[in-house]
């Protein structure tokens, strides 16, 4: 019942993400994403391949119902998926074999939540700044786009995470 | 999980993730101009990273066939530069004969000296050219600033020439450009003294004049600046000399000019 549940919650909030891209335009250095914290509550049990091609599926999707560019969003979600399983076992490795359960914010507490979605924020952000400035934009205005997006991302992220799996 | 298989699984994922990460890309590639040129630049940038690299790998190991041609190249360098210096020498020659503005009447010739006398008073000069470069005797032997000597006798590849450091050497000289002309000797006092004999004693040579090669001989070009007198002097109380002070001092002189006056045997056939 839980995982109905969160997979509507899931596919809501990518319509949300479609919405998000097609309407909001808040700046050329600022991008709002919420799809590194969707990657980052998928089930546990599924491996790093499931992953990456759940990733590339609503990568892919956003960008087919979105304005942008097809395969820019799939290409910086891709190692966000190949990371996530990695990242949590880094993170909560201890916690997770007594629990056996799903991450949610409250029991995994903020600051390890925070800091595991703004390492996979920062991944995703990283390949999409690069892929979308393709070499027209110099160091420094790639840096602030990056810094700036994730610094926005982050806090929507773990917003995000309690919607998902509440408890 | 056993090791075997963790790798496998290893390979698999990072194989997977490749080919989405292509996809991906593929489909960025067609579906926007920018990122197409982007995608391309780095396409090529990787390829000729890995060519590069390959043709690296294929130099290191071709070193040695490298090498023995490097070898073979170095020696037919040294001996185009030898070539090339001889050259040089010759046409810094010739730029010095140019800037001297010497007449056309004569044929001029580069040589070096190869050996020089300067311890008696019948002191002698071999340069490098001979007959099979064109040297006849009677050919003077200059430099753009001074008289070295005269040809006497000529070899296929070298010539024997006396000194102006020789007695039995004499040219005509002018001092200033508008003066007299009077006879120029060595009289032993110096390489870089000579003298003015038989001037007349009415006349006042002043310290300072340029003398200069008078053109009145069948050996010498005209318009040679040879030195600066340094006053009158007078002999015995009836012949006055003047000294000297030759511009170029005749023992450093390396390089010089054999100036030969084709006319000269017309000119002598007919002074006879």
């Amino acid at each position: 019942m839980k995982d109905w549940r969160f997979w509507i919650v899931f596919a809501v909030l990518t319509v949300v993400q479609i919405i998000l891209c097609n309407f909001l335009d808040l700046s050329r250095y600022a991008v709002l994403s919420i799809l590194p914290v969707l990657i980052l509550m998928l089930p546990l049990r599924l491996g790093n391949v499931p992953m990456m091609l759940i990733s590339f599926a609503l990568g892919f999707a956003v960008d087919f119902f979105s304005t942008g560019m097809l395969g820019l969003t799939a290409a910086a979600l891709v190692p966000v998926g190949l990371a996530r399983n990695s990242l949590v076992y880094a993170l909560f490795g201890d916690e997770l074999g007594p629990r056996e359960g799903e991450l949610t914010l409250t029991w995994f507490g903020v600051p390890k939540f925070a800091l595991a979605t703004l390492i996979l924020c920062s991944i995703y952000f990283l390949v999409y700044v690069v892929a979308d400035a393709a070499g027209t934009y110099g160091f420094w205005a790639g840096a602030l786009r990056f810094l700036i997006s994730t610094a926005l991302s982050t806090p929507v992220c773990l917003g995000i995470a309690r919607i998902l799996r509440p408890e | 999980m056993p090791k075997g298989r963790t790798v496998w699984t290893g390979i698999a994922t990072a194989a997977i993730f490749i080919l989405l990460e292509i996809a991906a890309l593929s489909m960025l590639h067609s579906s926007s101009a920018l990122q197409n040129i982007w995608l391309n630049r780095f396409s090529h940038n990787v390829m000729a990273l890995t060519w590069g690299g390959v043709e690296k790998v294929k130099n290191y190991f071709g070193l040695r066939e490298q090498n023995d041609i490097l070898a073979g190249r170095n020696y037919e360098l040294f001996k185009e530069l030898q070539h090339y210096k001889e050259l040089e020498r010759t046409l810094t020659a010739m730029a010095k004969l140019d800037s001297a503005n010497l007449p056309p009447r004569f044929n001029y010739i580069p040589a070096e000296i190869t050996a020089m006398g300067t311890n008696s008073r019948h002191n002698y000069i071999i340069i490098d050219k001979g007959s099979n470069d064109g040297i006849v005797p009677g050919s003077a032997i200059i430099t753009p600033n001074s008289v070295v000597g005269m040809v006497y006798a000529v070899d296929k590849r070298y010539s024997y020439g006396l000194s102006l450091m020789n007695e039995r050497v004499n040219v005509s000289a002018r001092i200033g450009r508008e003066g007299i002309v009077v006879p120029m000797r060595w009289d032993g006092g110096g390489t870089n003294k000579v003298v003015l004999g038989d001037i007349p004693l009415h006349l006042d040579i002043p310290a300072g004049d340029t003398v200069w090669t008078s053109g009145k001989s069948k050996v010498f070009p005209p318009d040679i600046p040879l030195g600066v007198t340094e006053g009158l002097r007078v002999i015995d109380g009836a012949v006055g000399i003047v000294d000297v002070k030759l511009f170029v001092d005749l023992t450093s002189t390396r390089y010089v000019i054999v100036a030969e006056n084709p006319d000269r045997e017309t000119i002598e056939n007919l002074s006879r």
